[in-house]
């Protein structure tokens, strides 16, 4: 599958990456990888290395991820966007919502 | 004879064999199911009963005489593409590989091998209408969803994009990659003569991604008649958005406010790929580029955000363009990219017709590829609206015997006045709380377009000259020009005193009336007569960069006064119907 989750052993960080492309077919499979991780104070690292293309649709899944991140005090990074995903991260002014990291 | 086909609370059943007695086992278990059979002997047979009868449920033996059972299955779910999917199983005694594959070929949707007793038979019947009826679910409620769409998408044409300002002169490509397009294309005429542009692209495509649209296409185009500025604007619309949509639904947007008397262009780009600002060689002058998060994300805009001012000729072409045209895919993947918009938009500016010719290179680079996102561009001229306007303003002299007739001595029968000072005059723009005042009194008519432009020309020349002290030397180049609009907002941001006071004040008559500006603020004012003599020493006033406003003003009052060293102006408008 294409979206893959890592919980460290303390909870205390989740890695959620995406393998080719992100875009809305993985809809159900990204809310998945997070809807429950519940814990407070929790660090969501949405690893992007591996993923080719990226539509708007994902900015709006990345928007509900961020959504439920803040809403249990938690807090999202994005990492190591390819080229071509960081500039659509870029025309959308993402670097001015959360931390993108290359 | 008529059909069964209306009356489903019955349900047919087609049993094709060359035996009777074969036909007549199957019959007699159909029956218990509660179907009602027919039964033919030869494939050819089957194909005419199946066009009569349209049963729900199809048995077909493979050895027939005439044509045999796979020829009458292709035939048969070659004639059944509409709503329906009519099951149709295999009988045979042939337990073979090749006898499955093969039935599976012809469209056949299950195979049953003789023997069979008959609870098997009756529970393979069982298992295929199920899902034949979930077929006939999913059909009617795709069915029921594209209507949805046809009515939305006829809502968007009509409603929405029928009402857009200059349709003839502004370019638009809509091409949907869904039947429904997420994309949206706006443009309206301000009370001043600007014309406001606006081209957004909902998250994802289809009718999910379109429930903003409505609402936005309301907000764009009431605000821009009421005259509030492009910023209000942008920032209402983002307002609007975040309360609406659920978080992962948001707008991209890009705004553009082309205006001639000032020969410049206010821009916002908020997440659509760079708009861009062609000469009419087809050279690119500005790339104006995303610098906010698409609209609806943020319950406000960002605290630096501000317009982009332009200065522009009358001659160059302002386009701007939704990701999916850059985004869109030939056949071995490639993307269309940036490098051949560029420069397809270039022909086009050249040749005059920039929708076209772009769309028709990004369909032949794609060569029929199927389209993954909604394609669209807008290409407004960013000269020649002042023949446009004329005819929508009202600029005919008053027959001096009317205007006698209205005397000023008579009482005003309504009088307003607002004074705004300090951070507030920073904040708030009064045109539009006047000019609904106006609307409320004396109802909504034409003529108050051209008071509008008054009020907004006076009050802007108080504000900016006056109560921040700019002076409008600074505009007299093109980088100068935009120079003076950073140094106003700074000013602006920062204002802390200073008043500008605001007063209306209406003598009727029968069939018409007078209007009595004043507007006085609280500045150091200015040498009134030497004002006047440089005016008139400028040789062609087309040329420069300031003043357009006043000249303006003049064509549409009967009177313009300076009073108290300038710091006081008095205007009069005359209006008949």
């Amino acid at each position: 599958m294409s979206v893959k989750k890592q919980v460290s052993d303390n909870q205390k960080s989740v890695e959620i990456s995406i393998d080719g492309r992100f875009d809305f077919s993985l809809h159900q499979y990204f809310r998945d990888a997070y809807v429950n991780c519940t814990e407070n104070g929790q660090t969501f690292t949405l690893n992007l290395a591996t993923t080719s293309y990226m539509d708007s649709s994902a900015l709006g899944m990345i928007l509900l991820l961020k959504d439920h991140a803040e809403s249990h005090a938690g807090k999202i990074i994005i990492t190591k966007p390819s080229d071509s995903v960081n500039k659509i991260l870029e025309i959308a002014q993402f670097h001015r919502l959360l931390t993108i990291e290359q | 004879m008529t059909t069964f086909s209306e009356k489903r609370n019955i349900k047919l059943a087609l049993v094709v064999d060359d035996s009777l007695m074969q036909c007549k086992v199957l019959s007699v278990l159909l029956k218990e199911e509660g179907y009602r059979v027919f039964t033919a002997n030869d494939g050819a047979r089957g194909v005419a009963m199946y066009i009569k009868y349209k049963p729900d449920l199809v048995l077909m033996d493979i050895n027939m005489p005439i044509m045999n059972g796979y020829e009458a299955a292709r035939k048969i779910k070659g004639l059944s593409q509409d709503n329906s999917l009519c099951p149709l199983i295999f009988i045979t005694s042939m337990d073979t590989d090749q006898a499955f594959i093969e039935s599976i070929d012809a469209g056949g949707d299950g195979i049953l091998v003789r023997p069979f007793s008959p609870n098997v038979f009756k529970a393979k019947i069982k298992s295929i209408q199920r899902i034949s009826d979930l077929y006939g679910q999913v059909k009617t409620l795709q069915q029921a969803q594209q209507k949805d769409a046809e009515l939305a998408e006829q809502l968007m044409s009509g409603v929405i994009e029928a009402r857009n300002f200059s349709r003839d002169r502004i370019g638009i490509i809509r091409q949907a990659a869904e039947l429904f397009s997420g994309d949206i294309q706006l443009t309206a005429l301000a009370p001043n003569g600007d014309v406001n542009v606006m081209l957004g692209d909902f998250t994802g495509h289809g009718l999910r991604s379109s429930i903003g649209a409505i609402p936005l296409a309301e907000t764009f185009r009431a605000m821009t008649k009421k005259g509030f500025s492009l910023f209000e604007i942008i920032t209402q619309i983002n307002h609007q958005l975040y309360d609406l949509l659920p978080a992962d639904l948001f707008l991209a947007a890009g705004f553009v406010s082309i205006s001639t008397h000032n020969t410049s262009m206010y821009g916002f780009n908020a997440g659509l790929p760079d708009g861009y600002l062609f000469s009419e060689l087809g050279d690119i002058k500005y790339q104006l580029s995303s610098s906010h998060p698409p609209l609806g994300v943020l319950p406000s805009l960002l605290p630096d955000s501000q317009l982009t001012v332009i200065s522009i000729a009358d001659t160059d072409r302002m386009i701007l363009i939704s990701d999916g045209i850059v985004e869109a895919r030939n056949e071995e993947g490639e993307m269309f990219e940036f490098p051949r918009f560029e420069e397809a938009a270039k022909q086009g500016v050249i040749e005059g017709d920039v929708s076209r010719r772009v769309q028709e290179i990004v369909n032949s680079f794609c060569k029929g590829m199927p389209q993954e996102d909604d394609i669209s561009l807008i290409d407004i001229p960013c000269g020649g609206w002042e023949q446009v306007l004329v005819g929508s303003h009202d600029y005919e002299r008053f027959p001096d015997k009317l205007l006698s007739d209205i005397s000023i001595e008579t009482p005003p029968a309504w009088h307003w006045q607002l004074s705004l000072s300090g951070k507030r005059l920073g904040l708030l723009n009064p045109i539009p709380m006047a000019m609904s005042q106006i609307n409320e009194i004396e109802g909504h008519a034409d003529h108050w377009q051209s008071l509008y432009t008054i009020l907004t020309e006076l009050f802007i020349n108080s504000l900016d000259h006056g109560v921040l002290g700019l002076s409008s030397e600074l505009k007299a180049s093109a980088e100068g020009f935009a120079e003076y609009f950073k140094e106003r907002e700074h000013r602006l941001r920062n204002l802390n005193e200073g008043f500008v006071e605001l007063q209306l004040s209406h003598h009727p008559v029968p069939n018409g009336g007078r209007v009595i500006i004043k507007i006085k603020d609280s500045g150091q004012g200015f040498d009134i007569t030497n004002y006047y003599k440089n005016r008139s020493a400028e040789a062609s006033p087309k040329l420069k960069f300031s003043g357009r406003g006043i000249d303006l003003v003049e064509q549409l009052c009967d009177s313009l006064d300076y009073q108290e060293n300038g710091t006081v102006v008095e205007a009069s408008y005359v209006w008949t119907t």
